[in-house]
């Protein structure tokens, strides 16, 4: 029920996000309408790190001991694999924004540079999920493997930004990505993208952690038939 | 004390059984001279570019190769169920990363020998602040074969272990090919003072390396 | 100010297609791991 309540939610609030983004807010004064960009774009990104945040918070829950439970695995690669989803979405709309507003479709600047790495991170991640161990191996490795990629995205930043600080003078675009927000419209609309996007990302969540756990339910049981199957087959020739 | 003699223990074990079965000398090597081969083809060595962009050439060549000694450090492993001696000889797991790290390092460091040599050979390039070159090298190999290290025992005994190890290794060592590379670039344009700073990057990031390993090889080396 | 209309609808398009692609594809791999249970129970 709540699920249903969730999903109907984040569709109503996306469809009045579209409304208030594409009709209601005014074109900015510098960047024209591909500013209407950002309201898709810094949501997604937000939404990216926090999927990212939640896997490795469910990570620690699963590797101490007291709050160990199999669930935080499957938490931990759910939010991962919408985390990566919205990544690579973060960074496309990025692209389309850069387009008209930077001249590019790519800028190696520290922002952009260090969420692709992220992204990268994070598909090794998930690829990591899908190697067939058992649920507490993949549970310990993924845990450990998912606080290495969150505790190492400090350092790529640090070590982007310094590269790029080093020839900003040979950028010859405005790399600000900040957008003024003016009036009432343009930040109550980023602040409700935002809220939006929570929403949605909640209903993703919930959606994978149930298929997660169905999968995780049927694997059980292929193992629990083909242990009973070999089980009888070492009995009935004896 | 105990910690250390263990650790060189354990390198002792994999120098030995890599110079017996030569594997990182007649398969590892060679590898890292034929990228290097295949960048100049790449790049039109005509144009002076390849002097230019040589420090990076160089470290991609070398995380490329270090990607193999990674995979074939565990797939030593692997064979014969030896992790499992490994992991009741009651050695600490602490010991047996820093061992299988260092002996990764060491492997590193001889490669990174033959591989400069080649770069101021058909890269046409002049060594210059040597000290500086030394430094990151070393600092850079350091963080590589900790990182390495790590992802290793990560994806080891797992299936598509051999196609998992470069891409989870690749984007961790980001810091690592662009502090190496800066510091190069540096030293061979004669400003060494502005690569100390990555030097001093690179020392950060191995030290985060070492201690994550330490941390995490216990508990990954159980089981499985 | 260039009319950037377009990227704007590309990019507005793109969020809705991967959205509804991703939700789509969770809801097929829901329907077909529950099937498949379903039919563990029968047989």
């Amino acid at each position: 029920m709540t699920g249903k309540l969730l999903g109907v939610a984040s569709g109503v609030s996306l469809a009045v996000l579209a409304v208030l983004a594409l009709v209601v807010v005014p074109p900015d004064a510098v960047q024209g309408d591909a500013q209407r960009l950002m309201y898709v774009h810094v949501p997604t990104a937000w939404l990216a790190y926090l999927a990212f945040f939640v896997t490795a918070v469910a990570s620690v829950l699963w590797l101490w001991p007291r709050t160990r439970a199999p669930h935080w695995d499957l938490l931990a690669g759910s939010s991962a694999e919408v985390g990566v989803v919205f990544t690579g979405l973060t960074l496309a709309l990025g692209s389309l924004w850069g387009r008209p507003i930077w001249g590019t479709w790519w800028e190696w600047d520290a922002r952009l540079t260090t969420t692709l790495v992220l992204f990268f991170l994070y598909v090794g991640y998930l690829a990591l999920r899908r190697t067939g161990a058992t649920a507490d191996e993949r549970g310990k490795r993924c845990a450990i493997a998912a606080l290495i990629a969150f505790a190492d995205v400090p350092v790529v930043h640090f070590s982007v930004t310094w590269w790029e600080t080093l020839h900003q003078d040979a950028t010859v675009f405005n790399p600000d990505l900040d957008v003024r927000m003016e009036g009432f419209w343009m930040p109550f609309t980023l602040v409700f993208s935002v809220l939006a996007f929570t929403l949605l990302y909640a209903t993703l969540v919930r959606t994978r952690l149930r298929l997660a756990e169905l999968d995780e339910g049927r694997e059980e049981r292929e193992l629990q038939r083909a242990i009973e199957e070999r089980r009888r087959a070492e009995v009935v020739p004896a | 004390m105990t910690l250390l003699r263990e650790s060189a223990l354990v390198m002792g074990k994999d120098l030995r059984i890599e110079l017996r079965s030569r594997v990182a000398l007649q398969q590892i090597l060679p590898f890292g001279g034929v990228v290097l081969v295949l960048f100049a083809f790449a790049l039109d060595p005509d144009r002076g570019l390849l002097s230019r962009v040589a420090p990076g050439l160089f470290w991609a060549a070398v995380l490329l190769a270090a990607l193999l000694a990674v995979t074939r450090s565990f797939a030593v492993e692997d064979a014969n169920r030896a992790r499992d001696g490994l992991r009741l000889s009651g050695i600490d797991p602490g010991a047996v990363f820093l061992g299988k790290a260092a002996a990764i390092a060491v492997e590193l460091l001889v490669l990174e020998a033959a591989l400069g040599a080649g770069v101021v050979v058909l890269y046409d390039v002049e060594p210059r602040g040597v000290l500086l070159l030394a430094c990151a090298a070393l600092a850079a190999t350091a963080g590589l074969a900790a990182t390495g290290t790590v992802y290793g025992v990560l994806s080891s005994g797992l299936r598509a272990r051999d196609t998992l190890v470069p891409l989870l290794v690749l984007p961790a060592v980001t810091p690592v090919m662009l502090g190496a590379t800066r510091a190069f670039e540096a030293a061979l344009d004669g400003v060494p003072g502005d690569g100390w700073p990555w030097v001093q990057l690179l020392v950060v990031f191995s030290a985060l390396a070492v201690a994550a390993g330490v941390a995490v090889f216990g508990p990954l080396l159980e089981e499985s | 100010m260039d009319d950037n209309w377009g990227y704007v609808a590309a990019g507005y398009g793109l969020t809705a297609g991967v959205v509804a692609a991703y939700v789509v594809w969770l809801r097929v791999r829901i329907r077909r791991a529950e099937r498949s249970l379903r039919d563990e129970a029968d047989g």
